[in-house]
């Protein structure tokens, strides 16, 4: 219920529900809406376009209440910004003994955007919480928003956390102007021209997405249904050709933001004193970048949309993702190499390359590769419809070292906004030796079953950046906490003795962490036996369970992890069984796991290789075989005995 | 004549102010080169100087902040928010820079943000948002900026001395109005002097000059605490608050305060004739104290508490020829009130069945403690009743909707507060809930097969808490919403690889009785060998979530929220050809007068029963306690670590 798009609202005199409010709430709640806490009985956006491609969205909803805690969600919103004007926003009550009651102007509240630390936004909601909301109830609201002049396109989202009975999106356009409209997971529905080109969809009894319980998930956005309308210059027919006119709409947006200025030119140019290779250049300038530009969010307006210039980034040394991105373009121009924007979003599957829209929440770039350069540490690479290599870089993650990629874009898609170049791109997915990490231990196991010793582990690509993002963001007090908590559920009772994390200054050097403990009864007697588990400490096992599965598989990231542990054994124990070794490729990963004797030392070991970051959800049996496999080799018991 | 108005403020500006703007300090050598700082090891931040100013005379607060940024966490610092309430505050006069560890002053040039963060009515709160340039690891953060108020206001601050990073040197000052017999709070009291509480610190004073200023200088503050399991944070937090007050001591104030708190209290549980009608249908003449009592609790506990359902609005009271609720007689005429209104009914009902109960209302131990030395009533959040029952008082909860006689929820157990006794109003605290009353006991029926596989059916039997918690998300929620809130909150409980599906609970309605749900669990469990399989014996202690287990040190109390018992009975049945391979040793730990921890285990024929028996008997402890705790529960971790060796050799195979 909420809309986007600002002003005032009149309480003064009382009006009746409207006729489509009263028909709504005759609509019956249908089975499928049983356990739902809300549904939606109807819901109508119609975007009325004027001649310049400004809109006034309307909206029409119906929403009952179906459990208490949907009392809550029974509220009518409308969301704007800085260039948006609500016009109206009304609010009703129908409740279940069918006595109708009008929200007032003490009903009415608004809330700014002021909760997230890093961003500084004058966005805006207004919210209408009509009365006598009790279970049975519905609630009516009519909301009418002038949305900013650069909207040019809506996204109508069929598919919600609740279902819905009846929905339908118009859009009333100027006669000659063109629309376009894509369809994301969901057969598309044919429109109709109710009247000269004005355009109307309808969806029918659309049942909720519910992934609450759904373990190793996509995100939500990634599968729930939804169609975009456009009415600007990006309504052109063609899936490539509208992709392409987003791009250039938005390389057109962008146009001069990067112009370096004389400050950003000298900087850049003592950056590269010296480089005289393309990886060099690129990585001394990403580094800068990543090192001295902090993340911070200014919106007001257009903000949301246009990054801010680069001279006044780089003055602040603070912006979002379109700045960081604005600037390293700025950079690398000086430096003479060529790059771009690129729209994407964090949660892999959102941008879907049938369904053109600007939908997307995240921005990075996209390097021009000169022709016939090669380097081992351009793993990134994607190569566009033109032949142009472009190493795929996400500036405002600050700890991904240029040439690998954040696992959480591996996978995805987005705009390369490069004018007439502009296309849909779809970016890498690295191989397993780009990530990971690798445990090696040595331990002195006492007859008492007291366990000492040290853990070395090294955390290379996506993974060792996020260990700096973590450690970033944590003082030693809760580094130390963090790991004795980790420690803690393989090693009850441990006692934590030193620890060290060492973190290179290049970022494409792994980070590394070290630490010493001893665990008091690591091992357990049972009669003359002593049980020892020979995979000491961390677990590689995702979340699975056994119900039917439909919705893909999340894998994360593709990586390599590794596992060596040797544990010298007590004097006077033999050992009597050791856990069977494990073996198993699945396609898209592998495991493999031993447990050996050599004298009186147990040795384990163990590799787990995965190489694609999503399967569907046909190989669910795979994925429960594989993680199940992990799970119980990581419980894998040694018994020694005195012989 | 002027409103005081002064908390106002307090709820709202976290930092502090100054008469006349301070200058900004040029840095020492010394803390342009600082990379860490021995007074806090390992902080990301520490405030270098920290000063508040407030003038009642001129009407502004003033803040002054030097900070040196030593981490990249620390340089979110940059980014300042000063929330107001905009229709009689401005801010205004904001200075920043940033000077880099080489003495490179970059000034912030961008214009402050004043954002609007909640506005209903004529109520409108603003937060000032401003970000300083070019931050990097060992910058100095400096910036300045005036809080100015309405001419007929005054202010009286709060200083939040402690802040979330160390800070070496902080300078307070307060001037006050020079003309508080012009002054009143809501009741009409002339507030014509000045009180000030402080709590905490290490031995500075609040210091008083010639000119009735008061100033607080104070070094080397360390960072407050950030700890799990910690109690709430305004009883640990060291701070100064300054009142304009009619009175000339806290206990005076208390005294006073408490017969006004008193008189509308009693004004609203007032016996009326009406009531007396009603407990008359109760009660027969004949019964006890103790039955008289609880057939009351029980009549008030079947009433609407509109905190569980929702408070009707003007226009529905209007519809339905209602106004609001006025007293204990109203809200039974209308059989609905709020949980305090609901408390006090039952206040109303006891004294007109002829038994002695009073009133009490407490802080919510779940957002803070009581304290004294805050000379403000609004401290106190609910109501609970107290009834005399044979000569001794019974603490009941009867706002907490299934809540059973003789419970208080635990928010209002160990609760200090108001009371009304025999020979007045006094400051109290509240009965605690003990470990008998808040039991929960874990029953696993499980079956093994010889694959590993796992199937049964786990009985969570639930009294006093936690009872009372799935009771409430009952009313609060659809059985659905609840369902998957429960799965939830087992997950934690069932080992890696087994999965939990909520059937369905028992006696949900019938608050007295213990409420039980029951669960199906499947999936795989153990490990094996060619010989053996390797069972934990602890089957919901598995995955080593206790707490207290990790962190050998401690410097801040720990807040367990109420006393329990726990019981496990795990019952595992084998397949055939299974047996117990060497038995599971007996545990029995103690810490006296604390903690109790018990396990046994029996093998018989195809099933092997493990039974562990966890009981506290404490809500709140003391840091000096935490070394006792940590032993304690790092002895329970191990013996819950502990397996079940099976032998199978003589079993089929499988693993």
């Amino acid at each position: 219920m909420t809309l986007t798009g600002a002003g005032s609202v009149s309480f003064a005199r009382e009006t009746p529900v409207p006729q489509w409010g009263l028909d709504a709430a005759k609509t019956p709640t249908p089975a499928y809406a049983q356990n739902a806490a809300t549904v939606v009985l109807y819901d109508e956006t119609v975007e009325t376009v004027d001649a310049d491609g400004r809109s006034v969205e309307t909206e029409h909803e119906a929403v009952r209440v179906l459990a208490p805690q949907g009392r809550d969600d029974a509220v009518c919103a409308a969301g704007y910004s800085s260039d948006e004007k609500i016009k109206a926003l009304r609010g009703w009550t129908i409740t279940a003994d069918s006595k109708q009651f009008e929200a007032k102007a003490t009903d009415v509240m608004e809330v700014g955007d002021t909760s997230v630390p890093v961003m500084l936004s004058t966005y805006k909601t207004r919210i209408v919480r009509p009365p006598a909301v009790d279970v049975g109830a519905t609630v009516i609201c009519e909301s009418e928003v002038l949305l900013a002049p650069y909207q040019q396109e809506a996204d109508w989202d069929v598919q919600r956390d609740v279902p819905v009975v009846f929905q339908a999106m118009e859009v009333d356009l100027p006669a000659g102007r063109a629309h376009a409209v894509s369809w994301h997971r969901m057969e598309p529905v044919k429109g109709v021209e109710v009247a000269p080109n004005h355009w109307r969809w309808e969806v029918k009894d659309e049942q909720r997405l519910d992934l609450r319980d759904v373990p190793s998930r996509p995100s939500w956005q990634a599968l729930a249904a939804r169609m975009n309308v456009e009415w600007g210059d990006a309504a052109v027919d063609g899936t490539d050709a509208r992709w392409k006119a987003l791009g250039k709409r938005y390389t057109a947006l962008e146009a001069g933001r990067p112009d370096p200025t004389p400050e950003i030119t000298a900087k850049t140019q003592t950056l590269l004193a010296g480089a005289t290779d393309f990886y060099t250049k690129v990585q001394r300038i990403t580094e800068y970048l990543q090192e001295n530009v902090r993340y911070f969010v200014v919106m007001r307006g257009i903000g949301g949309w246009q990054a801010h210039p680069a001279g006044e980034i780089f003055r602040n040394r603070y912006g979002d993702c379109k700045d960081k991105t604005t600037l390293l373009i700025s950079m690398l121009r000086v430096a003479g190499i060529e790059s771009t924007y690129v729209l994407v979003d964090d949660r892999r599957g959102v941008v879907d390359p049938q369904a053109p829209s600007f939908y997307g929440d995240h921005m990075i770039t996209a390097i021009a590769v000169p022709a016939g350069v090669t380097d081992a540490h351009l793993q990134a690479v994607v190569t566009a419809k033109n032949g142009k290599r472009y190493l795929i870089f996400d500036p405002t993650n600050e700890e991904t070292p240029v040439g690998n990629l954040p696992a959480y874009l591996q996978g995805g898609y987005g705009i390369l906004a490069a004018g007439d170049d502009s296309q849909i791109l779809a970016l890498p997915v690295l191989s397993p030796a780009a990530n990971g990490a690798e445990r090696t231990g040595t331990f002195v196991l006492m007859a008492d079953g007291t366990l000492t010793g040290k853990v070395d582990v090294t955390r290379t690509g996506p993974e060792g950046a996020d260990l700096r993002e973590t450690l970033k963001d944590s003082d030693q007090k809760e580094r130390r906490e963090n790991l004795e908590r980790s420690l803690a559920t393989d090693l009850p009772g441990v006692v934590l003795k030193q620890f060290d994390y060492a973190q290179p200054q290049a970022l494409d050097k792994p980070v590394t962490l070290d630490y010493s403990f001893t665990a008091d009864q690591y091992a357990h007697q049972a009669g003359n036996l002593l049980l020892v588990r020979p995979r000491v400490v961390g677990s590689d096992a995702l979340a699975f369970d056994d119900r039917v599965r439909t919705v893909p598989i999340n894998l994360q990231a593709t990586g390599r992890w590794r596992d060596s542990f040797d544990i010298a054994l007590p004097p006077g124990y033999v050992v009597d069984e050791t856990p069977d070794p494990v073996d198993l490729d699945v396609g898209f990963a592998s495991y493999h796991a031993k447990t050996t004797v050599k004298g009186n030392v147990l040795h384990y070991e163990r590799v787990l290789d995965v190489r694609q970051v999503q399967i569907p959800a046909t190989k669910a049996a795979d994925f429960r075989k594989l993680e199940s496999t992990i799970l119980t080799d990581e419980r894998g018991t040694v018994v020694l005995k005195q012989p | 004549m002027n409103r005081m108005v002064g908390y106002v403020l307090a709820a709202f500006v976290f930092l502090g102010p100054c008469a006349a703007l301070a200058q900004f300090r040029e840095p020492k050598k010394a803390e342009l080169q600082m990379t860490s700082d021995p007074m806090a090891p390992g902080a990301d931040a520490v405030y270098l100087y920290r000063e508040e100013k407030t003038d009642d005379m001129l009407h502004f607060h003033s803040i002054y902040a030097r900070i040196k940024v030593l981490t990249e966490k620390g340089k979110q610092l940059a980014t300042v928010r000063i929330p107001y309430e905009r229709r009689s505050f401005q801010v205004r006069d904001i200075e920043g820079r940033t000077i880099h560890p080489d003495g490179t002053v970059i000034k912030m040039t961008t214009k402050p943000s004043d954002l609007m963060a909640f506005k209903s009515g004529t109520t409108q709160v603003n937060t000032m948002v401003f970000t300083l340039p070019s931050v990097e690891v060992g910058s100095i953060l400096e910036y300045q900026l005036d809080i100015q108020y309405d001419d007929n206001m005054v202010s009286s601050p709060t200083w939040d001395v402690q802040q979330p990073y160390f800070v070496h040197e902080a300078h307070y000052l307060f001037v006050p109005s020079r003309t508080p017999g012009t002054i009143s709070n809501s009741r009409g009291q002339a507030l014509t002097r000045l009180m000030y509480g402080q709590r905490g610190g290490n031995g500075a004073k609040v210091q008083e000059d010639i000119r009735g200023r008061y100033s607080y200088d104070v070094t080397n503050v360390p960072a407050l605490p950030d700890d799990d399991w910690m109690p709430p944070l305004n009883s640990l937090r060291w701070k100064v608050d300054f009142y304009y007050t009619a009175y000339t001591s806290g206990q005076e104030f208390w005294k006073d305060e408490g017969k006004y708190w008193a008189k509308k209290t009693e004004e609203f549980a007032n016996p009326s004739k009406e009531l007396r009608k009603a407990v008359s249908g109760m009660v027969a003449p004949g019964d006890s104290e103790d039955q008289k009592a609880r057939k009351i609790y029980a009549a008030v506990e079947a009433l609407e508490n509109t905190d569980f359902t929702r408070a009707k609005s003007e226009e529905e009271l209007k519809q339905a020829k209602l106004k609001e609720a006025k007293n204990a007689e109203d809200v039974w005429t209308r059989k609905s009130g709020t949980s305090d209104q609901l408390a006090l009914l039952y206040v109303a009902l006891a004294r007109a069945a002829g038994l002695t109960a009073y009133p009490m209302e407490v802080v919510d131990r779940n957002r803070a403690l009581f304290d004294a030395s805050y000379l403000s009533i609004d401290q106190l959040d609910d109501y609970i009743a107290i009834v005399v029952v044979d000569g001794k008082e019974v603490f009941l909860d009867p706002g907490q909707k299934m809540c059973p006689y003789g419970l208080l929820h635990w928010k209002h157990a160990l609760a200090g507060g108001l009371r009304v006794t025999a020979k007045g109003t006094e400051l109290a605290l509240s009965a605690a809930d003990t470990y008998k009353q808040d039991m929960l006991e874990r029953v696993a029926n499980l079956y093994r097969q010889p694959n590993g596989q796992l199937s049964g059916i786990v009985r969570y039997v639930m009294s006093g808490q936690e009872a009372l918690r799935w009771r409430q998300a009952l009313l609060l929620n659809n059985p659905d919403e609840v369902k998957k809130q429960f799965n939830e909150w087992i997950h934690g409980d069932l080992p890696d690889g087994v999965q939990g599906d909520f059937d369905h609970f028992l006696a949900t309605a019938d608050y007295d009785e213990n409420l039980v749900a029951t669960v199906k669990v499947t999936g795989s469990i153990g490990s094996a060998t060619g010989k053996r399989v390797f069972l934990p014996s602890e089957f919901f202690e598995s995955r080593g979530k206790l707490p207290f287990v990790a962190e050998a040190k401690r410097t801040v109390p720990v807040d367990v929220h109420y006393a329990r018992m726990v019981e496990d009975s795990v019952t595992y049945t084998l397949p055939a050809g299974f047996q117990e391979e060497g038995a599971l040793p007996p545990v029995s730990l103690s810490w006296p007068d604390h903690a109790v921890m018990r396990v046994v285990s029996k093998s018989s024929g195809a099933q092997v029963s493990v039974t562990r028996l966890l009981m506290y008997n404490y809500a709140l402890l003391n840091s000096q306690d935490y070394g006792n705790l940590h032993d304690f529960y790092q002895k329970v971790a191990k013996a819950d670590s502990q397996q079940l060796v099976l032998d199978r050799s003589n079993s089929a195979a499988g693993n």
